[in-house]
């Protein structure tokens, strides 16, 4: 059967070679992109004229833009956990809002009885802890990836289902952590869902990114989203990222070839929600504010849809999953929407079909393309074993 | 040959119908000076009845107006500010939105947001707008830090530049819980248990009840600055009202929004309780404009807030001034009567923007100059849809007026009761 295909070293060797050009690739791709999005927006879009400059701000406006980067950014996190190490995690969004808080702690004057500035771009005489957002971005996701460790080790001995319900309720239990932290032992840690509000700006050296410096701001998200890509390519390529591959094909058969399976499902979590942190982190600085009671089911549910979606263990993958989903969410829906209702007069409210199609899209991928939109071609390979091997026990009988 | 040809009159076509949009925009501009007003609400979820009554109100508005403000010609555009993923406000939405109405050149000032988080992101973000910081002026709104001193910072944070830059025309909770207690004190009740829905919002207006009730002298049940929280994912609130009926309270206050499960919480209270003549069941306006809630048989009886003056008492007061007529014009437009008694509210809250728009230079720092300095923005009686003067505040942003409507639930209606002007 396939046993020998897989085994022959000459068949996979040019394969390998194939696949780091193909990433290449990829990676050039990425870098055009962005930069040729960046120089769009900062100079081409001023000089267009008027009527073509609302059509981009109905369709493609620069902010939604960066949200799709932060959503990458997280869903990234989120496609090593799933993607690589196949551990289903239903409750992604906690990590996305210890991100957030801790922006909301160490970028804003939210705890006023200090007045801590490093490296802050904001006035000196402004109470409360302001620090870099490159300060933030580490502290951030050192945070998550300790809080991963934390989730990771009592479900080291569970699998599958049971796993990713204890994941759906660690994504329920933080953020009603941060619903009821106004009062802990009489020290408001979390304002509750009052929230914390506003956060600092991003500062670059010599000046503060203003909420309008959508330019610099999508460089600084394409520069975090590229970092991700990278470590997440390094790290598969690596001892590290194999071992996690094996676990996710099968489990028992890794651990048998001495695969340290706690040590590896933990550098899983804590490298996921390391990335989920910085996504955080990002998304709190692109809203100005975090609110606890807007940290819902819902988040972590669209991330895993976009990693689905996208290619289960492709980065290139994932991130075109969660461009698209993000886009159709905040812009891409109401903007369809509006166009139809101009054109035909009607009054349908599109938005509220969001889930419906979001469903629909997802039952069609699994009906007629399982492995996502670019799939890996390692799991392309195993889920469609079957169809090659078909025949051949067919032949056998 | 055929095909060239073909290909000719492809590109022909759209070079005509591009240079037809270009033209046809720029010709526009040049004629009047069009200036877009905004709403931003949330068009999704449970609080759409409401938000989309007040978007049909200012349409009508504009339309009676003849879109002149002064010399200016207005146009108005709809935001949403909520998506389906949350089914509510959500705060990216909020910043982007907020970017959008910077973004949109012709754009001059926004009336919203519903919801206080909301406007929380959106403020500084208009304030930082460059050129000169964008007005929003909203018509629910109730949270007190969003203007003046309430938790510590507040509300200087949300002005990062110095400048103020909102306003608004309903009244805060700090007036309204504090009418509900007065209102309390004077139909008898000497008990009251305080509920909370943990919410910004829910806590602020418990707070300011809490507060008065227990200054007038009412015997206030429940502990802490805010009483009990209750969780909106629980599917029943019997244990909480049978540890309550221990207590015997003569009254339940619940600070907080419909939305949050508050019909379960009224259908436990009276399963408990008993009825609300037995037990008085009182709620803010985060309980109004909902039809859901109206049409309960266990809400019958129960009195709500409202902060600012009810459509129904728009007509009591004054049955031939211009509010009492603009809520006819609406039923007689759309066939119905506007939602609970924001859609109002949104009108007045444009009437500020108008007004500010005719003052100024048609820029947007104008606008917020002829609302926050001089003699600021007054809307006399006569016009005002609220139907009394409406003076906007140049230190503030705040509404001068402290007017709260007490309603009760009758019926399947919410109906007025009576005006409880603040002490």
């Amino acid at each position: 059967m396939s046993i020998t295909k897989k085994t022959d070293s000459k068949s996979r060797r040019p394969k390998a070679v194939k696949q780091s050009a193909s990433q290449r690739k990829w990676a050039i791709g990425f870098i055009v992109a962005a930069v040729a999005i960046w120089v769009f927006y900062t100079y081409i879009m001023v000089h267009l004229p008027d009527g073509a400059q609302t059509i981009v701000q109905n369709w493609f406006p620069p902010t939604a833009l960066n949200e799709a980067m932060v959503w990458v950014i997280a869903a990234l996190g989120l496609n090593i956990v799933v993607g690589y190490a196949g551990l289903l995690d239903l409750g992604f969004v906690a990590f996305w809002a210890i991100g957030g808080y801790t922006a909301g702690w160490f970028m804003s004057s939210f705890f006023r009885q200090v007045n801590i500035h490093i490296l802050s771009t904001s006035p000196k005489v402004v109470p409360g802890m302001h620090i870099s957002f490159w300060g933030v971005i580490f502290i951030g996701g050192l945070i998550c990836a300790f809080f991963g460790l934390i989730i990771g080790a009592p479900t080291l001995r569970l699998k599958s289902d049971y796993l990713a319900l204890v994941t759906l309720g660690f994504g329920e239990i933080i953020p009603q952590f941060f619903v009821n932290g106004s009062n802990i032992g009489g020290f408001n840690l979390t304002n509750g869902t009052q929230g914390i509000s506003p956060v600092d700006n991003i500062g670059v050296p010599g000046r503060s990114l203003s909420p309008f410096d959508f330019s610099w701001k999508f460089f600084i998200f394409v520069l975090l989203t590229a970092f991700m890509v990278f470590m997440s390519l390094r790290l598969r390529t690596g001892r590290l990222g194999r071992a996690w591959l094996a676990i996710r094909e099968d489990e028992l058969a890794a651990s048998m070839m001495g695969v340290p399976l706690m040590r590896t499902k933990l550098s899983a979590y804590a490298v996921g929600a390391f990335s989920g942190g910085v996504g955080g982190v990002a998304y709190a600085t692109h809203v100005g504010g975090v609110f606890a009671d807007r940290f819902n089911f819902s988040i972590s549910i669209i991330l895993l849809a976009m990693v689905v979606l996208g290619g289960m263990g492709n980065v290139w993958g994932v991130m075109v999953g969660a461009l698209l989903l993000a886009w159709i969410n905040s812009t891409g829906l109401p903007a369809f929407g509006d166009l139809v209702n101009n054109t035909f007069h009607t009054t349908i409210n599109f938005p509220s079909y969001n889930f419906l199609l979001f469903g629909g899209a997802l039952v069609l991928m699994m009906l007629f393309r399982r492995e996502g939109l670019i799939p890996e071609s390692r799991l392309k390979a195993i889920l469609h074993e079957d169809d090659e091997s078909a025949p051949e026990i067919g032949g056998a009988e | 040959m055929k095909k060239t040809y073909r290909a000719v009159g492809i590109v022909a076509s759209v070079a005509m119908v591009a240079a037809g949009l270009v033209a046809g925009t720029s010709a526009a501009d040049a004629a009047t000076k069009v200036l877009t007003i905004s709403s931003d609400l949330p068009l999704q979820g449970s609080s759409f009845d409401s938000n989309d009554s007040t978007n049909k109100a200012i349409a009508l508005y504009l339309k009676q107006i003849k879109y002149k403000a002064g010399k200016y010609t207005v146009k108005f555009k709809i935001y949403d500010d909520a998506t389906a993923a949350a089914a509510s406000w959500d705060p990216a939405k909020c910043a982007a939105n907020a970017q959008a109405h910077v973004a949109n050149k012709s754009e001059v000032a926004v009336m919203g947001t519903y919801n206080s988080g909301c406007a929380k992101i959106e403020i500084p973000i208009l304030n930082q707008a460059p050129g000169g910081a964008m007005t929003m002026v909203s018509d629910a709104n109730t949270n007190p830090g969003l203007t003046k001193a309430w938790n510590p910072g507040e509300p200087d944070v949300y002005y990062p530049t110095g400048v103020r830059n909102y306003a608004r025309v309903c009244t805060t909770d700090d007036n309204q819980g504090a009418a509900a207690a007065q209102f309390a004190k004077s139909i008898g009740v000497k008990n009251v248990y305080v509920l909370n829905d943990t919410q910004t919002y829910g806590q602020g207006v418990a707070q300011a009840f809490t507060t008065e009730a227990k200054k007038i002298g009412l015997n206030v049940l429940s502990s802490g600055a805010y009483g009990e929280g209750w969780d909106a994912k629980q599917s029943d609130y019997t244990a909480l009202f049978t540890k309550i009926k221990a207590l015997n309270p003569d009254m339940i206050y619940v600070g907080g929004i419909f939305d949050n499960n508050g019909g379960q919480l009224m259908k436990d209270k009276v399963a408990v309780l008993g009825d609300n003549t037995a037990v008085k069941f009182m709620a803010p306006d985060g309980f109004t404009g909902y039809p859901q809630f109206n049409s309960m048989p266990e809400a019958n009886g129960a009195y709500l807030s409202f902060a600012g003056l009810s459509s129904d008492l728009l007509a009591k007061i004054d049955p031939k001034g211009a509010g009492a007529n603009f809520v006819k014009a609406y039923k007689k437009a759309y066939g119905k009567a506007p939602v609970g008694s924001y859609p109002v509210y949104g009108v007045a809250a444009v009437q500020v923007i108008l007004a500010a728009i005719a003052k100024s230079d048609g820029t947007r720092k104008g606008v917020t100059n002829a609302i926050f300095s001089g003699s600021g923005i007054t809307i006399p009686a006569k016009v005002s849809v609220l139907g009394k003067a409406l003076s906007i505040s140049t230190l503030t942003g705040d509404t001068l007026a402290k007017d709260v409507t007490i309603e009760v639930v009758k019926g399947g209606q919410e109906t007025t009761l009576k005006a409880q002007t603040v002490k």
